[in-house]
């Protein structure tokens, strides 16, 4: 089924469909409908607590939903099991803290999914493992342990170790928050690249500079509502909701 | 009674006693760390009723004297029909305990790792098995290694409880209580087998901490 979806143009990557969510009383998703196409770079920003990095991860289900619809490629996200878990390995994720596996080699990291997931031989998860640490340019670090590197390089492996199961779209879940400021280029640089190659994204960060350049489309969120949604430059430069020039406004303040 | 006429008279029996405790010891440790990972994987399962049931036994096991153990293994279960021999009593009885115990060390091991490696697990599309078999097991294993070596001592003195029944050969304990109703070696009887436990706890712990050194995980 999915081969056939893929083929088709029209069917967005990622869709939800009037997404509720409560923590409690908490309403942190309000009625949230998004859609993203094929290739499209979409960037969430808002200010903390808007609701964004619980929409990200509700989209492999990390975090659970309410009411509404996820949808990857026109089918239901399964509820939970075999078919989630096969759901999961066709999207990428990227998290603040990295979250490398800590027992494990860089290396290792990166073909546990290919090997346990995809079933890959060692030798052929490897060869295509040490390609993509080479691209994101921490190929030298392969066989050190996560608490051996910087954090920008384990975050550059953790994108390789998504990178390695092919996923269809990445999502990246403040990926450069929890960073030295010398290494948020560094991780932002992967990014762009794998932009520039196509690759379906949505990513939640407060790097400006990030969303006006490679963002198709920008998403202001606040109070757990998309509030405004648009073009980079349109965005940035003509915001359209009093909410969002207030926003701009007050990071822009330094 | 010197020492060396007790080690004369009885130095076999030592020796044997000794040998007793050390096979009981490993027989038991390999048990208990076996069920120790089944009660804890039971315990941070996605089933409440495994969970519930994990929680059950540690509570019941860790919160039990070990001699009422035995006493109910060895004289209670014979009601139930279930007859076991003297050394496997003690041993089950052993196991029952310190896989109790066990259980908690793990469960103290798996809360070092990072919900985030979890997560990140899941988002690869590992299922609940493999993340478990890969992650939480490595980690867990290697982050316990200390209070594991505590516990492989503990797992040797509670087979001390093998004095409490007829074992043959006895075990170091049991071999104190035969020497003393047959000879007045006073405290030196115990002495003996004193410092085999002593010998054994520290080759013990000289052994585990040489293991942890070498598979700690760095943070």
């Amino acid at each position: 089924m999915s081969q056939e979806h893929a083929g088709e143009k029209n069917v967005p990557v990622i869709e939800l469909r009037h997404v509720d969510k409560h923590y409690g009383d908490l309403h942190v998703l309000r009625d949230v409908s998004l859609s993203v196409a094929r290739g499209e770079v979409v960037v969430i920003i808002g200010p903390s607590g808007s609701g964004k990095s619980t929409l990200c991860r509700t989209i492999n289900r990390l975090e659970t939903i309410d009411s509404g619809e996820i949808l990857i490629e026109g089918e239901p996200l399964p509820q939970e099991g075999r078919e989630l878990a096969r759901m999961r390995s066709e999207l990428g994720m990227v998290f603040q803290q990295f979250n490398l596996f800590a027992h494990m080699s860089v290396l290792d990291n990166v073909t546990l999914g290919p090997r346990e997931v995809l079933g890959q031989q060692k030798e052929e998860a490897e060869r295509y493992a040490l390609e993509l640490l080479g691209r994101v340019g921490v190929a030298e670090q392969a066989h050190k342990v996560p608490a051996q590197l910087s954090g920008g390089q384990q975050q550059r492996a953790a994108i390789a170790r998504s990178l390695a199961m092919r996923p269809k779209a990445m999502l990246f879940d403040e990926p450069t928050s929890a960073l030295d400021p010398e290494m948020i280029n560094e991780v932002l640089d992967v990014m762009v690249e794998l932009a520039r190659g196509g690759m379906t994204m949505i990513v939640v960060t407060h790097e400006m500079g990030f969303a006006r350049r490679v963002a198709d489309r920008v998403v202001f969120m606040a109070d757990g509502q998309i509030v405004e949604e648009g073009v980079p430059d349109a965005f940035f430069d003509h915001p359209k909701s009093q909410r969002a020039r207030d926003f701009l406004d007050s990071i822009k303040g330094h | 009674m010197g020492l060396s006429e007790l080690l004369g008279t009885y130095g076999d029996k030592y020796l044997q006693g000794l040998l007793a405790t050390w096979s009981m010891t490993v027989v038991s440790f390999v048990f208990v760390m076996a069920l120790a990972v089944v009660v804890t994987v039971a315990r941070v399962s996605p089933y409440r009723p495994l969970r519930v049931a994990g929680d059950l036994y540690v509570q019941v096991f860790r919160n039990i004297p070990g001699v009422a153990l035995l006493i109910i293994i060895a004289y209670a279960l014979p009601e139930l029909r279930i007859v076991l021999d003297w050394r496997t009593c003690v041993i089950v009885t052993t196991i029952l305990l310190g896989s109790a115990f066990g259980s908690e060390n793990f469960m103290s091991g798996i809360n070092t790792i990072g919900v985030g490696q979890i997560e990140a697990a899941r988002s690869l599309g590992l299922t609940f098995t493999q993340i478990i078999r890969k992650i939480v097991v490595p980690q867990a294993l290697r982050t316990t290694v200390l209070p594991m070596t505590n516990l492989l001592i503990a797992v040797m003195l509670t087979t001390a409880l093998g004095s409490q029944v007829p074992l043959n050969p006895q075990e170091l304990t049991g071999v104190v209580s035969y020497v003393n109703t047959r000879a007045t070696g006073g405290i030196l009887v115990f002495l003996v087998s004193a410092l085999c436990y002593v010998g054994t706890g520290f080759v013990i712990s000289f052994v585990g901490n040489r293991i942890d050194r070498r598979v700690r995980i760095l943070r």
